[in-house]
């Protein structure tokens, strides 16, 4: 059995609506894979799928082996899987650390140390910690998908999914993010499924790139490959043909 | 300041257990109904207060709890009805639980509302077949006995509030409540811990209600399961604080002074009061007393 997860033919279907079909491709241990497509190509209800927000209708995810399709999100995670959320979603009312903390204490568990030692430690590597105690309604954009980034990764997950992390960032911030993920990346030798429209952004920090179309897979490949792909120009400049 | 606050607390608990000693029948009354209404809106604040999920219909739980009591009065010991009481309401929460708590928002009031109704014809249409039309208590213990009684409830009941709030269960609660989704993808069980807030929020309004059938000798299940049981415990947690174990506290002294004042002579303007007073304090100060009162001690 492969490390890492390996999606077998996933689909979902929304009534009528194949939103992913027929999907496959694998994301090694410590790999940094991407995902693009344009919007409503199904990237994040692939993301839904993995973390067990939604159950596939059709093919298997497995992660180190066994499947976790069905499994419940909170049960996903215990299996060393955590997710972001691409329209951020803090718990407004708790502190920053408590936000965190939720995530430390109810997330994989078995750091060294103390859970507070290790929120502290997320809090510094995501650069949150001047704003700890403040609520999390009081951070700004960038500070949201920082504080979505912490959550994930105080879960210890072994597999993270950045949903558009960088997205609505300034030029100044994305370079800063862009840092700190690639340090957390390196530090926990952490596995990272990451959607990103920020195409600079995902050509630097990926080794592979997974392109999704209408729900399907239409290419994967190195940066390079997968920008000289014909099917890739044609899925995108076809779409930017249709706007103008 | 915190030391003052806790000294403050202990004064208000050795008042109370003193209150028998010094006081006379109709002051023994006045303290049990006060601190079963305690018991009851720090049992609520676990769940409604702590996960955001609102029961209206809290009253299942008591009214179960004083049919448990009358049911085995005379056939078992007076503890075994006290405790099944609880125990009855804690299980009745776990059974109905799981499909209830998957609805959320005013579909979870109306839900528990509901439920709290239909449990109460029930149980009228099950006495009615059995030939009972509202059930005596002969040899119910002495007024003291119950007062402490229910100051055990009470304290307890302050007791969970207070340290579920600060432990794990209570983060996890609190993350359910800013968030569902995203406190399931950062690893909180959700479906357990709401159904463990709903059982822990269950169990002591069963024993209160098996207190107070003992109290008043007689049980009657319109009045057992009187919907206004389920709307006072929401004004007193509304008024209070539903965030901590102090708010039930100040909303249940609050409103219990203010009923008692009025009922003499204005019994009438009591249900409007409250009613104006739970607009007030939720379009104006949603966090209560207690946050209200912490707000201003703040520099």
């Amino acid at each position: 059995m492969s490390a890492g997860l390996v999606l077998e033919g996933v689909g979902k279907n929304f009534g009528g609506l194949k939103a992913v079909s027929d999907v496959s491709f694998a994301v090694p241990e410590g790999a940094i894979v991407g995902l693009m497509g344009a919007n409503g190509a199904g990237k994040t209800t692939l993301f839904a799928l993995i973390a067990g927000n939604e159950r596939p209708s059709e093919g298997a995810i497995r992660f180190d082996g066994p499947r976790i399709d069905g499994l419940s999100p909170d049960r996903v995670v215990k299996k060393g899987i955590a997710r972001t959320f691409q329209i951020v979603r803090p718990f407004a009312g708790l502190s920053v650390r408590d936000n965190v903390r939720v995530a430390a204490l109810y997330g994989r568990g078995g750091f060294a140390g103390s859970a507070e030692d290790w929120v502290a430690a997320v809090l510094d590597e995501t650069g949150l910690a001047e704003q700890a105690d403040k609520p999390a309604q009081a951070l700004t954009l960038s500070g949201r998908k920082r504080l979505e980034v912490a959550r994930a990764l105080a879960t210890r997950p072994r597999l993270l999914l950045l949903d558009e992390v960088l997205a609505g960032l300034t030029p100044t911030e994305v370079a800063e993010a862009l840092v700190m993920l690639r340090a957390i990346q390196a530090k926990h030798g952490l596995a990272i499924l990451v959607i990103e429209h920020v195409m600079k952004a995902l050509m630097r920090l990926c080794a592979t790139i997974v392109v999704l179309h209408h729900g399907l897979k239409i290419a994967e490949g190195t940066p390079e490959a997968i920008a000289a792909d014909p099917a890739v120009i044609e899925a995108y400049l076809g779409e930017s043909a249709a706007h103008a | 300041m915190i030391r003052r606050t806790a000294w403050m607390w202990v004064g208000l608990a050795l008042a109370m257990a003193a209150l028998p000693q010094l006081g006379g029948d109709y002051l023994i009354g006045l303290g049990i109904t006060l601190l079963m209404w305690i018991a009851l809106a720090e049992s609520w604040i676990v769940l409604s207060g702590m996960t955001g999920y609102v029961s209206f219909g809290h009253a299942v739980f008591y009214g179960l709890g004083a049919y448990v009591m009358v049911v085995c009065w005379n056939n078992l010991p007076g503890w075994a009805g006290f405790l099944g009481a609880g125990l009855a309401a804690g299980l009745f929460a776990l059974a109905i639980g799981y499909p209830v708590l998957r609805v959320r928002g005013p579909y979870f009031v109306i839900l528990t509302y509901g439920l709290a109704e239909l449990v109460k014809f029930l149980i009228i249409n099950t006495e009615a077949a059995l030939g009972k039309f509202g059930r005596l208590v002969f040899g119910a213990p002495p007024l003291a006995t119950l007062y402490y009684l229910m100051l055990g409830l009470a304290t307890l009941a302050v007791l969970i509030a207070w340290t579920v709030r600060r432990s794990r269960l209570g983060l996890g609660l609190a993350a359910i409540r800013e968030d569902e989704t995203a406190a399931e993808n950062a690893g909180v069980p959700v479906a357990r811990l709401k159904l463990i807030a709903f059982a822990l929020s269950a169990a002591i309004p069963g024993m209160v209600g098996a207190v107070m059938a003992l109290r008043s000798s007689y049980f009657e299940p319109l009045q057992a399961f009187s919907p206004t049981v389920s709307f006072n415990i929401v004004a007193m947690a509304v008024i209070g604080g539903g965030d901590d174990a102090p708010g039930p506290i100040l909303g249940a002294l609050f409103l219990v002074l203010l009923s008692e004042l009025l009922w003499a002579h204005l019994p009438e303007v009591y249900m409007i009061i409250l009613g104006l007073l739970v607009i007030g304090f939720v379009l104006f100060a949603p966090e209560g007393l207690h946050g209200r009162l912490q707000r201003l001690r703040r520099p």
